[in-house]
């Protein structure tokens, strides 16, 4: 439970000012899992950085649990010592003149509010290495482990100091593939086991997705949309929250009319039927959007009937293993398909077919 | 509303919304205060009448009296030719060298790197006086030898010359030129090269189109790094320039200051131009070497740099360098070494020598200066050594880490002694604290005040270059975990600075002991130092074996301690690199 309210923070680089972060507010409920979703250098690193106490913003107020440790107009700020977070870094900051048991043994050896004995740091640390399967590695010098590992370790000692929140700046980023999915998993099973209100940041599309309860889509310096992972994918509000979660196709129209859910679009390649998240008004410029596994190949004619259809040609196949991905030509802009068969063929004529309920239009 | 009901312990805890940063205002006030206080009381002496004690009435005569005639052409000539021709001299040795160790298949690379570590532990007063027991006209053994084999009538060598001077600092600073670029041919991505061979160049096309214009920045900086050091060295003008009657800027300026009476503000007006011409080139320098930053050679990891196979010219050219080597540093120790056993002049491979002794050493070793002025260097170079270990720890740490816009201060006074000749630098010193009434005159407060800010620059190279390799986020999780500021530094940043911080100490003592061009202004009576009782020895007609064993007792423990530096620099670099893999495996 933290509350950020009008957060701003700005840097001179190279002689022009930088608005890194821009007006952010965000409020986030005990024991949720919040992903901050964007390309880098849209802010989220920063405002993660600002809620830990490592960078200082010019103006707004950060409230962590009911105490206020940043409020520019009050001129209120409690240094990251203080603010009694957990935190991941990407790097994971293992430090190599430490055993994994001093790593994690040092939040508890520099507590202020309450002084650990010896033995209940020795009970305590074992307790976090048992959690995050390092066990029997106590005495090992953190710099023998391996990548994985040092990440685990890198969990235990951010948890050791029961801290209120838990920020995890690209804490997989670092990892192999296979490795990153073991992890995530692993990640959201200890959150969800200790409850802890975590933020997550990421620049991936796919961890955010799988990991969040919430997700805020952050886009030079601003939250652009903020949701369930479902919403953020099936309901974007802007062609760029389309195109970042996920790969969007784009059709450039002018809404023809309402009726009932869906809602007539003119593009240049017929009429293509939509939703909108809010009422348009006929005439007005718009994009209608498909995702490329929403779409269907056909063969000549043969799309049911009540489904958006468009005409093309195959210009490429990339070959993915469980799906292929088709690049058809419309003429004027190329499309992605993402189907299962590998039956269609370079130069083919095909016609694409959506459901108008999959296919979300954005005001222009 | 939230600011009320918090549970915590505020009361022994306000938040702070901005406090000062007290480190970085006591560091820049001790960096000014090293830095510009001398440099204020040079200008002062510069234009005030010279009255013997403190300063007199505003005057220009020191400049007319110091730069009229036709001497002062002879003085920016010599000591232009002087300091140019020892950095081409250098550049070329240290440059084949640093090719053959970082870009060839020749065999002995550690060996000749080690060599050129070894080369920083001799003291220069006393190469420029082993080169004369050699080439000298007189006294000089090769001299004597290609005299008796030849039948020659003259000597072939004269070291009292300007190319004898030159010779006499290039051989012992051509290893610096060879540090200096060394790193950048490393450095350099040999897929630059490679790209170039596969479009179809050949090697000797590429070399210039390709590897020297990447390594012009390199080259450039080198080059004035050495030109700067030209001109600030002290020991072989003193000890070759002086009898040969060929004066530079520093004997010049030391002359003025030692006259009677002393013409400190002659020597003041001096010391402004030959700063005035440093600064140029450190200008130019900065300038070169902020370039190389855009000449992104460094690619990081994943590369291994492709030799060129010599073939059947591996050894030649390895033999080439040993002998370079041998020459250059093996020569005059070894001249040294030999003449210490005798007390009379003694030439190798010359008579029959009489027998040896260990008459020199006895006497030195008994000699009641020598124990004082080794207390004296050891104890004031120890000193040096941790304050400005301590001082450039703290000033690196804040120049990186802090956010604040005056940062910058830190490095820019850390530095600036780089550009400031040793000369002068005792020269202002002592003109300053003979005025400022703190009572550091004629103690050995007044050398550490000049040893540690003549090391300034070098503590914070190594104190910098050790910051940098620390990631911040190993600070920074420590701050999220709890730890206030000291003990960040404490637990965390202390212990993984600690071998770069004995790399800076050992680096900073040896510097401070073999130190003479600012310590023969500051030293007085009962203020010894090894480097000005040795000169005072050497001129003041001590026997040749005693100057010699003088020499040799200096110089065994000084190379003890830098081979000590580099095994320490080696496993810091294996530890580092150890690190390195595992987080790339990882």
């Amino acid at each position: 439970m933290f509350t950020i309210e009008n957060l701003q923070k700005s840097y001179v680089a190279n002689g022009a000012e930088v608005r890194a972060v821009d007006g952010i507010s965000l409020d986030v409920e005990t024991g949720k899992l919040i992903t901050l979703l964007g390309p880098s250098g849209c802010g989220k690193t920063t405002t993660l950085r600002c809620l830990a106490g490592l960078e200082r913003p010019q103006s707004g107020r950060i409230v962590i649990g009911n105490r206020t440790v940043f409020d520019s107009a009050k001129r209120i700020f409690v240094p990251a010592s203080d603010r009694g977070i957990g935190m991941v870094f990407q790097s994971y900051a293992i430090w190599p003149h430490m055993t994994v048991f001093e790593n994690v043994a040092f939040p508890l050896r520099v507590a202020r509010k309450k002084k650990y004995s010896a033995a209940q740091i020795t009970e305590r640390v074992a307790r976090m290495l048992d959690m995050v399967q390092l066990t029997g590695y106590a005495q090992r010098q953190a710099t023998q482990l391996s990548g994985g590992q040092q990440q685990r370790l890198a969990f235990a000692r951010g948890l050791v100091h029961e801290p209120a929140i838990l920020l995890l700046d690209e804490p997989l980023s670092n990892l192999d593939a296979k490795l990153r999915e073991q992890m995530r998993l692993e990640l959201k099973r200890l959150q969800r086991t200790l409850g802890i209100t975590t933020v997550y940041v990421t620049h991936d599309q796919s961890e955010a997705l799988a990991l969040s309860d919430e997700i805020a889509v952050f886009d030079t310096g601003r939250i652009v949309q903020r949701g369930t992972p479902q919403q953020i994918y099936r309901q974007p509000k802007t062609p760029f929250v389309a195109d970042f979660v996920g790969s969007a196709n784009f059709l450039p129209g002018t809404v023809r009319g309402s009726d009932g859910d869906l809602t007539a679009v003119d593009t240049a390649h017929g009429v293509m039927r939509c939703t909108f998240a809010e009422p348009i008004g006929a005439g007005m410029k718009a994009f209608v959007t498909a995702r490329p596994e929403d779409i269907t190949l056909y063969d000549g004619a043969g799309a049911p009937a009540g489904a958006n259809t468009l005409k093309g040609t195959i210009v490429n196949r990339v070959f993915l293993g469980e799906v292929v991905d088709y690049i058809v030509d419309l003429g004027d802009r190329e499309l992605r398909a993402r189907v299962r068969s590998d039956d269609f063929q370079i130069g083919q004529s095909v016609t694409l077919g959506v459901p108008p309920q999959k296919c979300v239009g954005l005001a222009g | 509303m939230a600011t009320l009901d918090q549970p915590l312990d505020l009361s022994s805890d306000p938040p702070r919304w901005r406090r000062p940063n007290f480190l970085l205002i006591v560091c820049v006030a001790i960096g000014l205060w090293l830095v510009l206080v001398p440099l204020a009381g040079l200008l002062l002496t510069a234009f005030t009448e010279d009255t013997g004690l403190g300063f007199g009435a505003f005057t220009l005569d020191n400049f007319v009296e110091a730069y009229s005639g036709a001497r002062l052409l002879r003085l920016i000539g010599n000591s232009v030719i002087y300091a140019a021709g020892t950095a081409i001299v250098t550049f070329v040795i240290g440059g084949f060298v640093a090719w053959a160790v970082e870009r060839t298949d020749a065999p002995g690379a550690m060996l000749f790197h080690n060599l050129a570590l070894l080369s920083f532990a001799i003291p220069g007063l006393l190469m420029a006086m082993a080169w004369i027991f050699v080439l000298s006209p007189n006294i000089g053994w090769v001299n004597a030898v290609l005299k008796s084999t030849l039948g020659l009538k003259n000597a072939p060598f004269n070291i009292y010359s300007m190319t004898g001077m030159i010779w006499s600092l290039s051989s012992h600073y051509f290893p610096l030129a060879y540090l200096a670029l060394g790193p950048a041919l490393r450095a350099l991505d040999v897929r630059m090269e490679e790209a170039g061979l596969v479009s179809g160049g050949r090697y000797w096309q590429v070399v210039p189109k390709i590897t020297l214009p990447l390594l012009r920045p390199a080259i450039l900086s080198g080059l004035l790094l050495l030109f700067i050091m030209g001109l600030s060295s002290y020991e072989v003008p003193r000890v070759i320039g002086l009898p040969a009657r060929i004066e530079v800027f520093t004997t010049r300026i030391q002359n003025a200051a030692i006259e009677t009476p002393p013409e400190f503000g002659v020597a003041s007006a001096l010391s402004l131009l030959l700063l005035v011409v440093c600064l140029i080139a450190v200008y130019f320098y900065r300038r070169a070497t902020r370039n190389a930053e855009a000449f992104a050679t460094i690619t990081g990891k994943g590369y291994m740099p492709t030799r060129i196979e010599l073939g059947r010219w591996r050894w030649p050219v390895s033999i080439a360098i040993l002998l370079m080597f041998a020459i250059t540093l093996g020569l005059p120790l070894f001249t040294l070494a030999w003449q210490s056993f005798f007390s009379n002049l003694s030439q190798p491979f010359m008579n029959s020598p009489p027998k040896a002794t260990l008459a020199n050493y006895a006497y030195i070793l008994r000699y009641p200066i020598f124990i004082d002025a080794v207390r004296t260097s050891v104890v004031v170079s120890a000193m040096a050594a941790t304050v400005v270990v301590a001082l450039t720890m703290v000033m690196a740490w804040v120049a990186r880490r802090s956010a604040s816009r005056f940062a910058w201060l830190l490095d820019a006074l850390a530095s600036a002694p780089i550009a400031i000749p040793s000369v002068i630098v005792g020269a202002s010193i002592l003109f300053t604290y003979l005025v400022i009434p703190i009572g550091v005159y004629g103690t050995i407060w007044i050398l550490l005040i000049a040893y540690v800010t003549l090391s300034l620059p070098y503590g914070m190279r190594f104190a910098s270059s050790g910051i940098t390799q620390i990631h911040r986020e190993l600070e920074e999780v420590a701050e999220v975990s709890g730890a206030r500021t000291g003990q960040v530094l404490r637990r965390v940043l202390l212990p993984l600075l600690l071998p770069f911080l004995l790399a800076a100490w050992i680096y900073v003592f040896v510097l401070s002991v073999r130190e003479l061009g600012a310590s023969i202004f500051l030293v007085g009576p009962g203020v010894n130092v090894l480097a000005t009782i040795s000169l005072t020895m050497w001129e003041e007609g001590g026997s040749y074996g005693a100057v010699a064993a003088l020499g040799v007792i200096q110089i065994l423990p000084l190379l003890v301690i830098v081979a000590g530096l580099r095994f320490l620099e080696t496993r810091v670099q294996r530890h580092s690199r150890g690190g390195a893999a595992k987080a790339a495996a990882g």
